[in-house]
């Protein structure tokens, strides 16, 4: 469904990706693992369009998008929801009009269908029956959640997660990476998550990409991932940083 | 120093560029996108109708002030009765319109600053984009229209509480007589004065409205961001004002000229 070719980019000089190459299979979850600051969430927003690359394209359902304009990219990006690192709920708006609002901009009109909508999409976070509450009111659990159920209200083809666990205590990381594996059996969606949480990694995988120095050094199924003797993938696994006390 | 005026000179050359090209993309929405009309009023209401009682203050201080200097002045060559003309004379074409754009600017150009720069820093304006909502089309035109709308209306209350305000000091505190104060005002001020006044308003609301989304978009790196976007976005405003407001009075003049 989705395909980068050669990706590369740079940001004031200093080059994040070096010609990255990735393809996600329909239906399929592809974790993208790497530590922080190595270009993971900046490969999803190419995926999406929210950033341009210097060299490379992405290709969604073959059509590249890289040299679409802002209103262009509209069609392309109605298949596909993102979940950001922070949520990025609308702090103005509370939950109910959070997940309405992408139901209206697909052009719903019907009241009551909006509002089923909304009461199942929370229904599938859990959530159920916590329309009113403002965005300030949730704890950060609660907000990936939100979060979540805004992304999946407008059925996309594809989900982006970016992050999906990072900050929260183990229990509610668990429950999302349940969350994420269930959705994508229910809903049958394409799905993308960046993490550096190696839990979450083999929970959700179908296959893994590993991101090291702007490169794909890894990419294979989680039995691979486990059976590598390749010490950039064995030091991420076990969380070794090589220093010493 | 030749390199540090002409790095700010290109700096200065590149944000007046990018200013244009964000005023472009906003006229360009207005026209090939739908117009968000709930938003637009929702805005009215923040920018116009909540900026009434700080422009009408302004207007009553500026007018009287103005109207006791003029008279304290005038008096010597008994000429207090045309306080009121030369008040309704400086308020339509001068002090009307950039009080209340300085004024709007701080209260509201402010705010839209710090709104948007939020947004973006919290990945909210990025959100919308993810969802295919142009954010020139949710944030910046609503903002944009009701600015428009509301500046030319909150100069013309500004100029009107302020003559109101000459009226009161001049004739009820100082003694000026009402007749030939009403009929300098009257004779002395036409309909091309108030003309300019709104005409100003309008022009002073486009660069509030596009200064303060424009820092709002750009905003970035945090909390030092959103701190930095208002600050910028109310002394880049107002300078701007002040600028434009010199070249429209020569401007202006020409257009509607002085000696009728």
């Amino acid at each position: 469904m989705i395909e980068v070719r050669q990706l590369s980019k740079s940001f004031g000089g200093r080059p994040v990706l070096r010609e990255v190459n990735l393809t996600m299979e329909e239906g399929k979850t592809l974790v993208v693992l790497g530590r922080s600051g190595c270009g993971k969430s900046v490969v999803l927003k190419h995926l999406i369009g929210l950033l341009k690359p210097d060299a490379g394209c992405v290709l969604v359902d073959g059509e590249d998008i890289t040299g679409l304009p802002e209103r262009k990219l509209t069609a392309v990006r109605r298949k596909i929801g993102m979940l950001f690192q922070s949520a990025a709920l609308f702090d103005s708006m509370s939950v109910e009009r959070n997940l309405a609002f992408p139901l209206r901009e697909l052009g719903m009109t019907d009241e009551r269908e909006i509002d089923a909508r909304v009461a199942e999409a929370l229904d599938m976070v859990g959530l159920g029956g916590e329309q009113m509450k403002m965005p300030a009111d949730l704890s950060g659990g609660m907000r990936k959640r939100v979060g979540l159920a805004r992304t999946i209200v407008g059925r996309p083809r594809c989900v982006l997660y970016d992050e999906p666990t990072t900050g929260l205590d183990p229990i509610t990381t668990d429950s999302i990476n349940h969350m994420i594996r269930r959705l994508q059996r229910k809903l049958r969606v394409t799905s993308i998550v960046v993490t550096h949480d190696m839990k979450t990694a083999f929970h959700c995988a179908d296959r893994v990409a590993l991101l090291h120095e702007g490169r794909v050094h890894f990419d294979g199924t989680v039995e691979e991932l486990r059976a590598s003797k390749d010490p950039v993938m064995t030091d991420f696994i076990e969380g070794r940083s090589g220093e010493t006390d | 120093m030749i390199t540090a005026l002409g790095r700010t000179t290109m700096e200065s050359v590149q944000y007046l560029g990018q200013l244009g090209l964000l005023t472009w993309e906003t006229v360009k929405a207005m026209f090939v996108a739908p117009i968000r009309w709930r938003l637009v009023l929702q805005q009215i209401i923040e920018v116009g109708s909540r900026s009434q009682v700080v422009v009408a203050v302004t207007g009553v201080f500026t007018g009287a002030v103005f109207a006791a200097q003029i008279y304290f002045q005038f008096q010597r060559f008994g000429m207090g009765t045309a306080v009121g003309s030369v008040t309704a004379l400086a308020l339509f074409r001068e002090l009307g319109p950039t009080l209340t754009a300085l004024m709007v600017s701080g209260r509201v150009g402010a705010a839209i600053a710090a709104e948007i720069g939020t947004m973006k820093v919290t990945e909210q304006v990025d959100a919308l984009r993810s969802m295919g909502v142009h954010p020139i089309d949710y944030l910046v035109v609503p903002r944009s229209v009701a600015l428009i709308v509301s500046m030319p209306l909150l100069v013309a209350e500004a100029c009107a509480f302020g003559i109101i305000a000459s009226y009161v000091i001049a004739v009820q505190m100082l003694g000026v007589a009402e007749a030939p104060y009403l009929r300098y005002l009257n004779n002395y001020t036409h309909p091309s004065d108030v003309a300019i006044a709104l005409i100003k308003g309008f022009v002073f609301a486009v660069i509030i409205a596009c200064v303060a989304c424009h820092e709002g978009m750009e905003t970035a790196n945090g909390a030092a961001g959103v701190r930095r976007a208002p600050t910028r976005a109310v002394v880049i405003s107002s300078l701007s004002i002040l600028g434009m407001n010199l070249v429209l009075t020569f401007a202006l003049n020409i257009v509607f000229p002085s000696s009728r």
